[in-house]
């Protein structure tokens, strides 16, 4: 099922290949032909940008989620810790 | 005072109690947190924090200024998270989940099964119960891979030089930490795929 919503067929890159390579961390490293092409696809396509959302949330949730661990930390964490490494030589 | 990188690490060097301070302010819950993220417990963390700054103040002299300070104790965590794990047995295994992933694709490459709006995963205390118990189950090394990239935002370039690897694989093992959660999140029915 495709979720094309434009025309352009040329040099594009598929659902498969995009939603792959954003959920190895983005596009941000590649070059810049596909970072381009990874814009077009995203600006055409319904359900990558659906994908591209749940990443998102994803990794929002993860990090809601690593900041509720604070309620774990000892009391004094930081001084204890500091003081605990001025006793080591 | 907050002090400037190299008036910190002269400090660090001299063993200033203040210097020793201002780093562990800096970095300590994130380094804690991470353990945490990492799947250690409350007290495991703690000491792995200890041990990590301890180690950090004993190698100081190999730390050349090339990579941020945070970046290099994350690299301790990780040798010290290893050493407390030792097996990686199941890294290398192909995933068999993976294949789930490419099956909702085509010969041509177009969705089979399209993803549902993010909107199922809303952010709820059950959504976060539920990831902490799909984090627990990924292997370690997806786990560390998905702690550094997503949760502490550190760059591929960066955790691969953490974790010893190629920034490709780094994606790879992103990659395969963000299917087997979405899969896990799916099973407990939290923002599920059609």
């Amino acid at each position: 099922m495709s979720g094309w919503e434009g025309g352009w067929a040329f040099a594009m890159m598929t659902c498969k290949e995009v939603s792959t390579l954003m959920s190895m961390g983005g596009p941000a490293d590649a070059r810049w032909r596909v970072r381009l092409a990874v814009r077009l696809h995203l600006s055409m396509c319904r359900h990558c940008r659906a994908f591209k959302r749940q990443l998102e949330a994803l990794t929002k949730t993860a990090r809601t989620l690593s900041a509720s661990l604070d309620a774990d930390l000892p009391k004094d964490f930081e001084a204890t810790l500091s003081k605990s490494l001025h006793r080591k030589p | 005072m907050a002090f400037r990188e190299r008036d910190l690490l002269e400090g660090l060097r001299g063993r200033d109690p203040a210097a020793i301070r201002e780093v562990v302010d800096q970095q300590g819950r994130r380094i804690f947190r991470a353990a945490r993220g990492l799947g250690f417990s409350p007290s495991d963390a703690e000491d792995l924090a200890q041990e990590v700054f301890l180690t950090f103040l004993e190698t100081l002299d190999r730390f050349e200024g090339r990579s941020a300070v945070g970046t290099w104790l994350f690299g301790i965590l990780h040798h010290k998270a290893q050493e407390r794990r030792r097996s990686h047995a199941r890294e290398d295994s192909t995933d068999a989940l993976e294949e789930a992933f490419e099956k909702r694709f085509d010969a041509n490459g177009s969705w089979l099964r399209p993803p549902v709006d993010a909107d199922r995963l809303v952010e709820s205390r059950e959504t976060g119960e539920a990831l902490r118990d799909c984090l627990a189950g990924l292997p370690a090394q997806q786990r560390e891979v998905f702690q550094l990239r997503q949760v502490e935002d550190l760059s591929a370039t960066d955790v691969a030089r953490i974790v010893g690897g190629t920034t490709n694989h780094v994606g790879v093992l992103l990659h395969r930490a963000r299917v087997r959660l979405r899969a896990c999140l799916d099973g407990k029915g939290v923002g599920r795929s059609r």
